[in-house]
């Protein structure tokens, strides 16, 4: 009965089609953005994908309420440059480092998720990213504190055999791997929820007790949502210090856990693209608002409130409430 | 007959409340073992304690030669323990298909790797898994709502699929906990036809109900409790002649 796999093809199509428009936009986007400016907003586009993705792995899927994101973008920025600058690490070294070491943290954090639940998961998530701040405010030794750290260089360029340097000097090449990164993150994580792994993570979202029944060990695979996303967030926090320049704390706000929240809420959760689209939508919202001036802030605000008031479901499910309707009016048309 | 389960001297109490108190039971192998007793009598108490949902104040658990002492309810479920629950517990916002994907949890056998880059061994599990799940969809006869949303099932067709799900874990221990609850006379007949045919696919059943004629009708041993405690155990033929097991059912006015 197992060769009987004709029956339904191995990935549809669409999904195929889709991986493909997106890999041309990624290539495209820049190209077509061709300021330095607006490349610079997508490469931090590409960044807050990973971290929208890496937050709807844990929030989407296995349900578990986490206010403290930001603090794994931090670990990921602060380690991979402490290594880089004060340890003299190769950088592609420290990115493997600090994307573990924001993983441990991760485990860390899981380790109060076995044992809360909800908005009090939450409440200690939230005081997780303000211990976070707070060490790298005071741990100057280390840190440099409020001071910052400055002057730090952009991943250095790759030498490929029989090709030209890539230099990442310029936000043209660094856009292409940050993107190129979320998209093959991007991969990964739409298989592994299409996978068994990402049955169990749904089954725990929607229920520990008969997720248990069925052998599912809560305390494992939070765990692993955890230790995962963490791990996501650490490396696209390794690509922010050297394309800004600089490292300061206050990059790492609380607020910042936020802005990823709203990212994973508007683009609707729960889904693999929704939270790209939120990712997308709330990176490039306040530069295109830019000319409204002061009111800017008030659009952005509203938008908002009127998405998550009016659609739980966020953009994906307005996606998809057209998309039905156009369908049902084609085949309305069609029987005419 | 060889024992499958059996329990010496379960206790727990919350609080002032001793809801279990010294049972002592044995559940013999492929046989329908139904626990039976009045409102309050201990019996959903006695299913946590046995799934491992809650964990006895004293006494000892041994499934298969293995004690059970501590372990918690997913690792009872790796022993091959399956459970329903009173107050039915699906993933209400799931597919009925992925609700008993989701009871294969402890039967893939995929390389890590292929879950992020799936391969040939991913998918066989993935069809063989599907396959396994539409069949026993249809065992609870649900096969052609597959794809729709558990939480719009009518209540009957909720406790078919969480039964489905059960026995996605491939159980030698089945634990049903009041399962006529809430299903109409055909829906009852239909659960007892299932029931019997567990039992001939070597599933050993443990059945906590209300339902008399669903107990009398399927049960090989009926184990009574009244407050906590044991009261009577033996046939239905006997359990139903027994004056102490109708005098706790019916109160005092027809002892």
């Amino acid at each position: 009965m197992i060769t009987r796999t004709d029956r339904a093809p191995l990935i549809p199509p669409s999904r195929w089609v889709g991986y493909l428009l997106a890999f041309a936009l990624i290539v495209a986007a820049p190209l077509v953005l061709g300021t330095p400016y607006w490349r610079g907003i997508l490469v931090v586009c590409a960044m807050n994908v990973l971290l929208a993705l890496s937050l709807n792995l844990v929030l989407g899927y296995t349900g578990q309420l986490n206010l403290g994101q930001s603090a794994f973008f931090a670990i990921g920025a602060y380690v991979s440059v402490i290594l880089v600058r004060s340890h003299g690490w190769n950088f592609w070294l420290a990115m493997v480092a600090a994307s573990a070491a924001a993983g441990m943290a991760g485990l860390l954090l899981a380790a109060f998720a076995v044992r809360l639940r909800g908005h009090y998961l939450g409440i200690a998530s939230l005081g997780f990213a303000v211990i976070t701040y707070q060490v790298l405010v005071n741990w100057e030794g280390v840190t440099e504190g409020v001071r910052g750290i400055y002057g730090i260089m952009p991943p250095p360029p790759i030498k490929l055999p029989g090709l030209p340097e890539i230099s990442f000097g310029n936000s043209l090449a660094l856009f292409w791997l940050v993107g190129g990164i979320a998209f093959a993150v991007y991969w990964m994580l739409d298989n592994l929820v299409r996978s068994p792994v990402g049955e169990t993570l749904r089954a725990l979202r929607e229920d520990e007790v008969s997720a248990a029944s069925l052998g599912i060990n809560a305390a494992r695979w939070k765990a692993f949502a955890f230790g995962l996303a963490s791990t996501i967030a650490g490396l696209a926090g390794c690509f922010y210090p050297g394309f800004v320049g600089t490292l300061v704390p206050d990059a790492f706000n609380i607020v910042e856990s936020f802005t990823m929240l709203a990212m994973v809420i508007v683009g609707g959760m729960g889904s693999m693209i929704g939270p790209v689209i939120g990712a997308v939508v709330l990176t490039f919202l306040p530069e295109l608002l830019r000319s409204a001036g002061e009111l800017r802030l008030m659009i952005y605000g509203i938008a908002l409130t009127l998405v998550v008031l009016f659609m739980p479901g966020g953009i994906l499910q307005l996606v998809q409430i057209v998309r039905a309707r156009l369908s049902r009016r084609a085949g309305a048309g069609a029987s005419r | 007959m060889s024992v499958l389960l059996e329990a010496q001297g379960l206790h727990k109490r919350f609080g002032g409340v001793r809801a279990v108190q010294g049972i002592s039971l044995q559940v013999e192998a492929d046989s329908v073992f139904a626990l039976i007793g009045p409102n309050g009598a201990g019996k959903s108490t006695m299913m946590n304690l046995l799934s491992g949902t809650y964990q006895p104040d004293a006494g000892e658990l041994v499934f298969d030669g293995v004690s059970l002492a501590g372990l918690p309810a997913h690792r009872r479920a790796r022993l091959g323990i399956a459970r329903t629950f009173q107050k039915i517990r699906l993933f209400r916002q799931l597919s009925l298909l992925d609700n008993v994907l989701a009871g294969f949890h402890l039967h893939h056998k995929v390389p890590a790797w292929q879950y992020l880059l799936p391969a040939a061994a991913f998918w066989r599990d993935w069809h063989a898994c599907r396959e396994e799940a539409m069949a026993l969809l249809d065992f609870v006869g649900l096969a052609d709502r597959a794809h729709e949303r558990a939480g719009a099932l009518a209540y009957g067709q909720q406790r078919l699929l969480e039964i489905a799900r059960a026995l996605a874990t491939r159980p030698r221990l089945f634990m049903l906990d009041e399962p006529a609850a809430g299903l109409n006379g055909g829906e009852v007949e239909f659960l007892l036809g299932r029931l019997r045919e567990m039992r001939t696919r070597g599933i050993t059943v443990v059945v906590v109900e209300h339902n008399m004629e669903l107990v009398m009708n399927v049960a090989d041993h009926v184990f009574v409790m009244d407050h906590g405690e044991y009261l009577f155990q033996g046939t239905p033929g006997e359990v139903q002649a027994n004056p102490a097991v109708i005098a706790a059912y019916l109160g005092g006015e027809f002892a």
